[in-house]
């Protein structure tokens, strides 16, 4: 600590913090521009500048520069006050000063801090800017003529989104921020850059002109996406969500979010949502109302229990509430036949992780990663998926050095992060790479074996995983193999990261097994900065594996209801918030399954492909409509809030359980989320430490920041396959999709619209294909076309299809095998 | 003519470059032998006794600077020599570079030595090609016979020369934003703290000292700190310094001359006069963003600190004399269209502020000034002097506080006529 004197004020700060911290903590205030908290120390404006005793004969820049002890600062005086006002003068000379049709208006830093320095007038005159606007991309407006040069945008997109759009080019008076060869903006479109810039010079397009900023009411709520669980700050005008405001300050994400959590709100706004429930006359879907409905979903599965029986299928972006609700209501139709997402991809965390380390979870959160010293992400979709945990990922590395590999079949924005190292190993065979790792540690004597049980096991079952005959047959470079292993064992702290979600459906539990014995061979369950993370692709993945949305006993998974159903040997099939025409593997079987049986009941924010076969559709409301918890991957528990009323008569999730339970004869009733959390403790213990109306803005953790592992169990997984073949499919998600909901995202769709089938350059020109071509992709009895996308990620051989896009059918191609062999033609 | 001792341009002949025979015959490598023979330490404090000064602009004492560097500190460590040379008036290092570089390749080898530095870049201003041409041959002659290169003369101890041609700008000539440019990025300057000597090009502990700097050290070593000592004829400074003289001279060339010369013997005896005849009535001692002498300042001694006595600098010691028909706010306000051209961009003072100089002193020049402008140029350096986020900024200001210092009654003349009263010249 460090002692210091601030304008008379005695200050202790932190050895590290700057005079503007210090001042900031002792409640002085010092204008600043192109300060900003989350990114590093840069000092430019000049509009933070004070007086330091010890520093006489020039003014300091406060937010560079560092606390010494015995300091003696004075923030204010005339001759400060001048130099701040000189400041803006310069920076209005050439500004536009637009503000009537500037959106940033009311909340413009320019605009403020002219108003409080006092640079009411100009004494210098000078042209006004006169630069185009950049109209090319369809989710921020670039208008330059605005712009104070503070460098935010250039940095957060450095810094913290590590893709570099943006750089200042020119020089002097003619300084200028702009994209590479001074084109349109082309990137992923996180907007980072906006939600910093302090003026209007970037602003989301989809907002423009639809509210002034104190028209606006905020809702904290967490995003409806992915497992992240990132803040969203509602930006609501007359029961309408117009834009996500910038909020930093709660939450995990640090104000930080990617395309779909800043642009895919819009969802919840279209006009396709379902207003009324539908029931089936005369093999058309009529409106209904609610009553009319919830009798025939009602009769319906009772008929269908009495018969052989219903399942229930649900998605994961449920609140733990409706959930919870959920199971109540399997437990009134009597069904054990309950599942979700597909029923497979989360068999990493509820059979792999349970099987290794006694607990389901992430052993540790999201803020330790960035003081990691290595990092292994499994899959490179890692970053696509779970896009902020990639952000941290890059700060991780780029502030305090950590090491980054990646072992996967494809390369993603991951391995452009500096210094990262990737395992590129043909589809199918990741796991073999893991387990020679683990041989490796073994054999050199690196690994942490103590208290470890199966060590014998595993050492059997690594015979065949030598690592030179990995390298040889995963097509791994050996020597980063090694490496890999041997700094992971050498960490200090250290992060495995996996994704899961509804793309990868094959060896879930064994590549998660696989990744927790290298964990627990190099200490990281339990270790407070490290930990081992499997994230789940929704918004309440790890809800779903608390709440226990699984087989009962000895209930049907996912797939068995589907393969009952399509036999003919289930008579009721209840689907909640999924789409598995669109999204599950082997869309014959789903569609023989929803063809079969006798009564599907599918409750949904739109018409899909799944509920148009419905006998009863029920509409169901959006993130932005319900109150309730989310638990994210690293198991917080966080507050969704309700911005908007629901669309016409549509009902959330919750409120339609409640409701079709009392029709079956249920008499509990529940007078809201809080008194139902209170229930989910009951089953849930994790759950039972907290209360409902005291989850703070920054969540609470179940388990503790670092989930203490029940057990330490290497477990033997025999390795995977390849598959032979031209080409080699593999599935998965795009960086602006998550699951099939965000097609119906404005935002996300204008940026990504269509499917298609990615490529590499050597494949696309041996097949004398381009970008937008049309191919023939024929394999596991089934031929699509689609869209080519020639890209560097993928090695020769190797094709890639996003998942997200129902029409493209590419869920016909794979069945649930983690790779598949296809011709491609043109 | 030039009777005082030569020691960077002993060898120089117009129009040819020294190769490394003759080089050594005239006395080179010797430096590195005999730097070769003590610890690393004994020549950072050699160098620190002899008095050497930077001779890149701001005159820091070169060992000092080389004590802080952490030598001892393990993994890569860089030495960058600075042949920006963009400050206009200023082009002696290329002098140097054309008439003999080995002595820029031994002296970055013993700094490469006395600083343990395993690698060093030598940074070249865009237009030189011709010395980038002649630094190459050099250090490849002195590979070849084991000067440069791993074990040179049979120390154990490695040193790796690189050329880098520069993308061509003056912020690039600032040291951290040469190491920008290394690395790749954009030039902008970095904040000190932390320092290149701790934290440096690529992250790593790296020095950066001038091209004349550099060349000087070789002859310290071999000759010793009383002899370089002796070289300045003023007593408390040291060695000789190159004058780069331009402007209104009769001959405007560069010469190498004793620290502590008058400034009326290197206009008079040196730069042959004024130009036709005429009077001398102002110069810029040390490149562009010195502040201007006048015909009184002719006695001051061109050295570092009878220089800030007076309120100037003797920066590169690029000497461009003015005269008596020369509008001062027209000097003036060309050398602040450069600068403002030349700002980086990252700072609100400099990149904007100097933009409201040139603004006006547009004004004053064409005679639509008031008053008021007057006011506000004075005040305006005061808000951009000391306020920057480098030292261009502030650097540009060294004229135009001279000129409002020296030369106030030609901006008043201006005003009151309504115009340039040179014009007519
Ligand atoms: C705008 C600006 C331009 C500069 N240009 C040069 C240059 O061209 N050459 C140079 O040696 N030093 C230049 N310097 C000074 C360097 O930053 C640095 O001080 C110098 O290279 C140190 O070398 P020395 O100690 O040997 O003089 C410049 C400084 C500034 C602020
Ligand atoms: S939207 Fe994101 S990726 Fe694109 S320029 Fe802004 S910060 Fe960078
Ligand atoms: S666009 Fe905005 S964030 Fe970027 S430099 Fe300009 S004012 Fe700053
Ligand atoms: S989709 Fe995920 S990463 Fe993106 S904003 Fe939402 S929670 Fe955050
Ligand atoms: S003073 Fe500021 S704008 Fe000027 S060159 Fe230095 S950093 Fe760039
Ligand atoms: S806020 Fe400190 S220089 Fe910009």
């Amino acid at each position: 600590m460090v002692n210091l004197t601030i304008d008379g004020k005695q200050v202790t700060v932190s050895k590290a913090a700057t005079i503007y911290e210090a001042a900031k903590e002792a409640g002085v205030h010092i204008p600043v521009l192109c300060y900003a908290k989350k990114l590093l120390p840069y000092g430019a404006c000049r509009v933070c500048l004070v007086e330091v005793e010890q520093m006489k004969g020039r003014l300091i820049p406060s937010c560079t520069t560092p606390v010494s002890e015995g300091m003696v600062v004075i923030t204010t005086s005339d001759e400060i006050k001048k130099v701040r006002k000189t400041v803006m003068e310069f920076l209005l000379v050439n500004h536009v000063l637009d503000c009537p049709v500037c959106d940033k208006g009311g909340e413009c830093d320019l605009q403020d801090l002219t108003y409080e320095l006092g640079a009411t007038s100009n004494r210098f005159e000078g042209e006004k800017f006169d630069l185009p606007t950049d109209e090319v991309n369809p989710l921020i407006e670039r208008n330059m003529n605005r712009c104070v040069l503070c460098g935010k945008c250039v940095r957060v997109c450095d810094e913290i989104v590590g893709y570099g759009s943006y750089s200042f080019i020119n020089r002097g008076f003619e300084t200028k921020i702009a994209t590479a060869y001074d084109r349109g903006l082309d990137c992923e479109f996180c907007g980072q850059c906006l939600s910093m810039c302090p003026v209007g010079a970037l602003l989301p397009r989809p907002f423009k002109f639809k509210a002034r900023p104190w028209q606006l009411k905020e809702v904290d709520s967490v995003c409806g996406y992915c497992g992240n669980g990132c803040t969203v700050t509602l930006g609501v005008k007359d029961h309408k969500v117009e834009t996500i405001r910038f909020n930093d300050k709660i939450g995990v994400n640090d104000g930080n979010l990617c395309v779909r959590g800043r642009f895919g709100y819009s969802y919840v706004n279209h006009e396709d949502r379902l207003t009324k429930p539908l029931v089936r006359k005369n093999g058309e879907l009529v409106e209904a109302d609610w009553d009319e409905a919830l009798q025939a979903v009602a009769d319906g599965l009772s008929k269908a229990q009495q018969g052989q029986g219903v399942g229930i299928l649900s998605g994961a972006r449920l609140t733990n509430e409706e959930l919870y609700l959920l199971k109540q209501v399997a437990k009134v139709v009597g069904t054990e036949n309950l599942d979700h997402s597909g029923g497979e991809c989360y068999k990493g965390v509820t059979e792999g992780l349970k099987g290794a380390l006694g607990v389901a979870a992430s052993t540790a959160t999201f803020p330790q990663i960035e003081k990691t010293n290595v990092i292994l992400a499994i899959r490179s979709d890692f970053y696509e998926t779970h896009p902020v945990v990639g952000m941290v990922v890059n700060q991780a590395i780029r502030r305090n050095g950590a090491k980054l590999a990646i072992v996967a079949d494809k390369k993603g924005k991951l391995d452009k992060l500096p210094g990262a190292k990737t395992l590129l190993s043909k589809p199918g065979l990741e796991l073999d790479v893991l387990n020679a790792m683990a041989r490796l540690l073994l054999d050199e004597g690196l690994a942490q074996t103590e208290g470890i049980e199966g060590l014998e096991d595993l050492k059997t079952a690594l015979a065949d995983f030598e690592p030179s005959q990995v390298a040889e047959r995963t097509g791994v470079d050996l020597e980063t193999l090694q490496a890999t292993a041997r700094q992971l064992a050498g960490a200090e702290n250290s992060a495995i990261l996996m994704a899961y979600g509804l793309p990868y459906q094959g060896l879930n539990k064994e590549l998660a097994t696989a990744a927790a014995n290298l964990a627990l061979l190099v200490g990281i369950p339990g270790r407070e900065g490290s930990g081992l993370y499997l994230c789940g692709e929704k918004s309440n993945s790890q809800g779903a594996i608390d709440l226990g949305i699984l087989p009962q006993n000895a209930g049907k998974g996912a797939q068995q209801m589907l393969d009952a159903a399509a036999e003919g040997k289930l008579d009721g099939l209840y689907v909640v918030a999924e789409d598995p025409l669109s999204s599950y593997p082997d869309r014959d079987k789903v569609a023989k399954a929803f063809d079969k049986v006798p009564f599907l009941v599918v409750q949904d924010l739109f018409l899909s492909p799944t509920a148009e076969q419905a006998d009863v559709v029920l509409p169901a409301a959006s993130f932005a409509e319900k109150d309730g918890t989310f638990t994210n991957a690293e198991r917080r528990i966080q507050r969704v809030r309700p911005g908007i009323p629901s669309p016409g008569e549509a009902r959330t999730d919750g409120a339609i359980f409640s409701a079709l339970a009392n029709k079956l004869g249920s008499t509990v009733t529940f007078t809201g989320p809080a008194a139902i959390f209170a229930e989910i403790g009951k089953d849930t213990k994790a759950y039972a430490e907290f209360n409902f109306n005291e989850i703070g803005p920054q969540g609470v953790v179940w388990g503790g920041e670092v989930l203490q592992p029940v057990c330490k169990k290497v477990v033997a997984v025999s390795g995977g396959s390849s598959v032979k073949g031209d080409f080699q499919l593999v599935t998965g998600s795009a960086l602006y999709h998550s699951g099939t909901v965000s097609t119906k995202a404005k935002g996300p769709m204008a940026v990504l619209s269509e499917p298609y089938l990615e490529l590499s350059r050597e494949d696309a020109k041996a097949l004398s294909v381009v970008d937008g071509d049309l191919v023939k992709v024929a394999g596991n009895g089934t031929e699509l076309k689609l869209k080519v996308k020639v890209g560097n990620r993928l090695p020769k051989g190797v094709v890639f299809a996003p998942y997200h896009f129902a029409e493209a059918n590419v869920n016909r191609l794979y069945k649930g095998e983690p790779v598949i062999a296809v011709t491609v033609s043109k | 003519m030039n009777a005082y001792t030569q020691v960077l341009f002993k060898n120089r002949r117009s129009n040819e470059t020294v190769l490394l025979p003759e080089y050594e015959k005239s006395g080179g490598y010797q430096g590195l032998r005999a730097a070769m023979k003590m610890t690393p330490a004994e020549v950072c404090e050699l160098i620190k006794g002899s008095g050497l000064r930077g001779r890149g602009g701001a005159g820091f004492p070169t060992g000092i600077k080389w004590s802080f560097f952490p030598a001892d500190q393990p993994g890569d460590k860089y030495l960058v020599c600075n042949g920006d040379e963009m400050e206009p008036g200023t082009y002696k290092d290329r002098q140097l570079l054309l008439a003999d570089p080995h002595q820029l390749i031994e002296g970055m080898a013993i700094a490469s030595y006395a600083l343990q530095t395993q690698i060093g870049y030598i940074f070249l201003r865009y237009a030189y090609e011709d010395c980038f041409q002649r630094v190459e041959r050099a250090i490849e002659e002195a590979v070849e016979v084991g000067y440069l290169g791993k074990n040179i003369l049979g120390s154990g101890f490695d040193v790796e020369l690189h050329v880098h041609g520069s993308a061509g700008r003056y912020i690039l000539g600032e040291e951290t934003s040469q190491l920008n440019g290394l690395e790749g990025r954009r030039p902008n300057p970095r904040s000190k703290p932390p320092f290149p000597a701790q934290r440096g090009l690529f992250g790593r502990p790296t020095n950066v000292n001038n091209v004349e700097t550099l060349a000087t050290v070789p002859h310290i070593l071999t000759h010793g700190t009383a002899w370089f000592q002796n070289l300045a004829l003023n007593p408390e400074s040291a060695g000789t310094k190159l004058f780069g003289l331009s402007g209104h001279l009769n001959r405007p060339e560069c010469f190498e001359l004793p620290l502590g010369i008058t400034l009326r013997e290197v206009v008079e005896d040196f730069g042959g006069g004024v130009r036709g005849g005429k009077k001398f009535k102002a110069c810029l001692p040390g490149g562009a963003s010195t502040p201007y002498l006048t015909a009184d300042h002719l006695d001051v001694m061109m050295d570092f600190n009878p220089l800030e006595e007076v309120e100037s600098r003797l920066g590169t010691a690029g000497v461009t004399v003015f005269d008596e028909d020369t509008c001062m706010v027209a000097v003036t306000r060309n050398l602040n269209q450069f600068f403002a051209r030349e700002s980086c961009g990252w700072c609100t003072p400099c990149r904007d502020g100097l933009a409201t100089i040139s603004w006006l002193l547009d004004r004053i020049e064409f005679g639509q000034a008031t008053n008021d402008d007057l006011a506000m140029l004075k005040d305006q350096v005061k808000n951009i002097k000391g306020r920057s986020f480098c030292a261009l900024a502030e650097g540009a200001m060294g004229p135009v506080e001279a000129l409002l210092r020296l030369f106030e009654d030609e901006i008043k003349d201006h005003i009151r006529k309504g115009c340039c009263p040179f014009a007519s010249n």
